[in-house]
């Protein structure tokens, strides 16, 4: 049996020189209107001591994570992780630009696309990936920072940046029963900062109020008036029909 | 239902009777709303496919993606006969204002002290309580029916306002006003879900409940016995009866008039 796919991607750190090629292959390919991106390079100033100092840049994006809060709040379901290869992908026909799933993403990978009117953000150029090309960010990265590939195949790019890594670090966003999993792989360079730091996803007044109040009590309504007639029908059925007098 | 004591003979010439209880334009916009709700109920209830809510199964969610074609179809077919169902009965209403909706509004809606009365005691009654007290004589609609017409109409447009913001709120809010959609998503449902757990026992009275038998066939033919009427509507029965001899009378009074002439002419 195929093992299913896991695209993710893993960004080696220690080779992005911050010349953004990746953000305008990106506003090419995918039509994103200037002053807006689907991926971000945070600068994070000098790090180290002297003598052994480095500029941080981390190139970022969708997580396109294992247990994604933004699908989970979803309430149309145009925001889904595909089975097939696991990119967290928005069918902008079917979204109605609630921003639901902007407010819950731990990342900020997501924003309103000022021409759709709906929700935008990487789909891991799924366009390309399908037939046989690389994410456009990837395939302009001249340092080979960013890399794209699937997880569960040994011989990708990803699986063997990861096997030669120095070191390893994710974003991971964990809360409660939330474990996001991202599946950007951060290698060879330090990401944990302040200000790159995923935070908690933000559910709105209007979604709690449908969960835990709109729900229970229509469930409750309908509940009981099946119940009630459910009861007068049996009572119905026991008296039998009276021919005569209907 | 009203206890009177009927004769026989009277019972009999009532069930031969036939009275007209629904024009056409009742009974095509009654079944036109039994359509569109059929079409807008599953789809709606599978485009809710958010695991957080936990409401619809992945089951329904997905067979109906399947059937039209993914999300997108789906939200699309829904918005469509939503569109279609909102601007048939807005059509309805505005063509028909004076000459029905009004009169219908008056009579069939708004309640009078005989409904308040009938509201006291139809509770106890199915409860099992208050047999001494009979149940005050109603119109063409019951106090029952008319509550739930009140949820039905009041219901739709918050259910057409709520589903046209969902549908096309994305087209004219701006970001910062993107609450006015979140909080047409529960209101939308609640509306439906308040409708819907009227329509069990609506259904379930028009359709099954065999003392109103006669009221699910009126919804093809128009038409109700004479018995059913008196039975169970004796105000609005009496006010067609004394409508019908007015008429008769009327009728009668022009051929004794004309006869007179043609005699005066002899």
């Amino acid at each position: 049996m195929a093992v299913k796919k896991r695209y993710g991607f893993v960004i080696d750190v220690s080779r992005c020189i911050d010349c953004r090629a990746c953000l305008v292959a990106c506003r090419v390919e995918n039509n994103v209107p200037l002053g807006y991106s689907r991926i971000w390079v945070k600068d994070l100033g000098v790090q180290g001591t002297y003598p052994d100092l480095q500029h941080g840049f981390v190139p970022h994006n969708c997580m396109h994570c294992q247990h994604p809060p933004c699908v989970e709040v979803c309430p149309s379901g145009a925001t889904w992780k595909d089975p097939a290869h696991g990119l967290v992908l928005v069918d902008t026909a079917a979204c109605i630009g609630c921003r639901q799933c902007i407010l819950a993403c731990p990342y900020d990978a997501r924003f309103t696309n000022p021409e759709t009117h709906v929700v935008d953000k990487c789909n891991g150029c799924i366009q390309r990936v399908e037939i046989g090309l690389q994410p456009a960010c990837v395939a302009t990265c001249i340092g080979g920072s960013r890399l794209f590939g699937d997880f569960n195949d040994p011989a990708s790019d990803v699986s063997v940046a990861l096997r030669g890594a120095r070191s390893l670090q994710r974003l991971d966003f964990t809360q409660g029963e939330i474990d996001t999993q991202p599946n950007i792989f951060y290698i060879n360079g330090d990401v944990q900062d302040k200000s790159i730091a995923p935070h908690a996803p933000q559910y709105t007044a209007a979604e709690s109020f449908w969960r835990k109040f709109a729900i229970p009590a229509v469930l409750t309504g309908i509940g009981a008036a099946a119940i009630g007639q459910a009861a007068a029908f049996t009572k119905q059925l026991l008296d039998g029909e009276k021919e005569f007098e209907e | 239902m009203s206890e009177e004591y009927i004769p026989l003979v009277e019972q009999k010439r009532l069930r031969a009777k036939e009275i007209k209880k629904h024009n056409l334009a009742n009974i095509l916009t009654h079944w036109f709303n039994v359509a569109m709700w059929a079409l807008l109920l599953p789809t709606g209830i599978a485009i809710m496919a958010s695991p957080r809510l936990g409401l619809v199964p992945p089951l329904w969610s997905e067979a109906f993606r399947n059937v039209l074609g993914g999300t997108a179809n789906l939200v699309r077919f829904h918005y469509t006969i939503g569109l279609l169902w909102m601007s048939v009965l807005t059509f309805n209403i505005l063509v028909g204002f004076r000459r029905y909706f009004l009169p219908f509004a008056a009579r069939g809606m708004l309640l009078d002290g005989d409904d308040i009365e009938w509201m006291k005691i139809k509770p106890l009654k199915m409860l099992g309580l208050a047999k001494d007290k009979t149940l005050p004589p109603q119109e063409a609609y019951n106090a029952g029916q008319k509550l739930y017409s009140y949820l039905v109409v009041l219901g739709s447009a918050v259910i057409g306002a709520s589903g046209a913001t969902l549908a096309f709120g994305k087209y004219v809010l701006p970001t910062d006003w993107r609450w006015i959609i979140q909080w047409a998503r529960p209101i939308h449902f609640s509306a439906v879900g308040a409708v819907v757990a009227g329509l069990f026992i609506h259904v379930y009275m028009g359709a099954v409940f065999p003392e109103e038998k006669e009221a699910f066939f009126s919804m093809f033919t128009g038409k109700v016995s004479g018995w059913y009427a008196r039975r169970h509507h004796a105000k609005w029965y009496w006010r067609v009866a004394a409508e019908e001899a007015a008429w008769e009378e009327g009728v009668l009074a022009e051929g004794r008039e004309r006869a007179a002439q043609v005699t005066a002419g002899d």
